[in-house]
């Protein structure tokens, strides 16, 4: 099984875990395991339609999935996914 | 509410500061109690805004990446990200919405003619669509 690591504020939506092992042959795979598990989460990474909310980016272990095949990236037990946000911003819009 | 120790403080104004005019950004790292923070590290990160910096920031995910590891190997919790607003305010920008996300809380300092002037914590939510302001403490405040 394959490790995601859980973002500090996303804790309070998995039973404060900071990481858990979870099933899956690929990225997405592990992704819907998170959330099928720990259902309030998947507000949190997803938008209404379903699809990974803009500011989510996963590294499939030091690489950003979205430069390998995104969602249908294999895993391994031994991987690590964590989860990183886009963030910038400015004084003027 | 989020507090900020003296040590990562002073090098949270001291990056701002010395960024001016342009706008600085790094991560602040400590630990959790329910709904209060407290800041024991600051992390200066590169500001890799192709744009001019003097009104905008953009952060490396890779550097998030890091943080969070560090944070981790610390057994403590990467909590926030800070920024600077160069002779302006430290409002929440509809620029600063809108590249937000909702997971941590965002202190942004205002920087007039190179000195540190004020400061305000906010907490963006999932749409990207307001920020709360939230109650931040520093030791001279």
């Amino acid at each position: 099984m394959a490790r995601i690591l859980i973002p500090t504020a996303l804790r309070q939506f998995a039973e404060k875990h900071d990481n858990v092992e979870l099933p899956g042959a690929t990225v997405g795979d592990v992704l819907h395991a998170l959330t099928t598990r720990f259902p309030d989460l998947k507000k949190n990474l997803y938008s209404d339609e379903g699809k990974l909310r803009s500011f989510v980016n996963v590294y499939l272990n030091d690489e950003d999935i979205r430069y390998i095949n995104k969602e249908s990236s294999p895993v391994t037990d031994s991987d690590v996914l964590s989860i990183v946000p886009s963030i910038a911003g400015g004084k003027h819009a | 509410m989020i507090n900020i120790e003296r040590n990562p403080w002073r090098e949270m104004v001291n990056h701002a500061q010395a960024a001016y005019p342009n706008e600085c950004c790094g991560a602040m790292i400590g630990s959790v109690d329910g709904d209060n923070k407290t800041v024991t590290c600051a992390l200066a990160l590169d500001n890799v805004s192709q744009g001019s910096q003097r009104a905008r920031y953009e952060l490396r995910p890779e550097d998030l990446l890091r943080a969070d590891r560090e944070a981790r190997a610390q057994k403590l919790d990467l909590i926030g990200i800070y920024h600077s607003h160069p002779d302006c305010g430290a409002y929440f920008s509809e620029t600063d919405l809108k590249n937000s996300c909702p997971w941590y809380s965002f202190v942004v300092l205002s920087i007039q003619n190179g000195k540190f002037d004020h400061a305000n914590s906010w907490l963006p939510n999932a749409e990207q669509t307001q920020a709360e302001k939230e109650e931040l403490t520093w030791p001279e405040s």
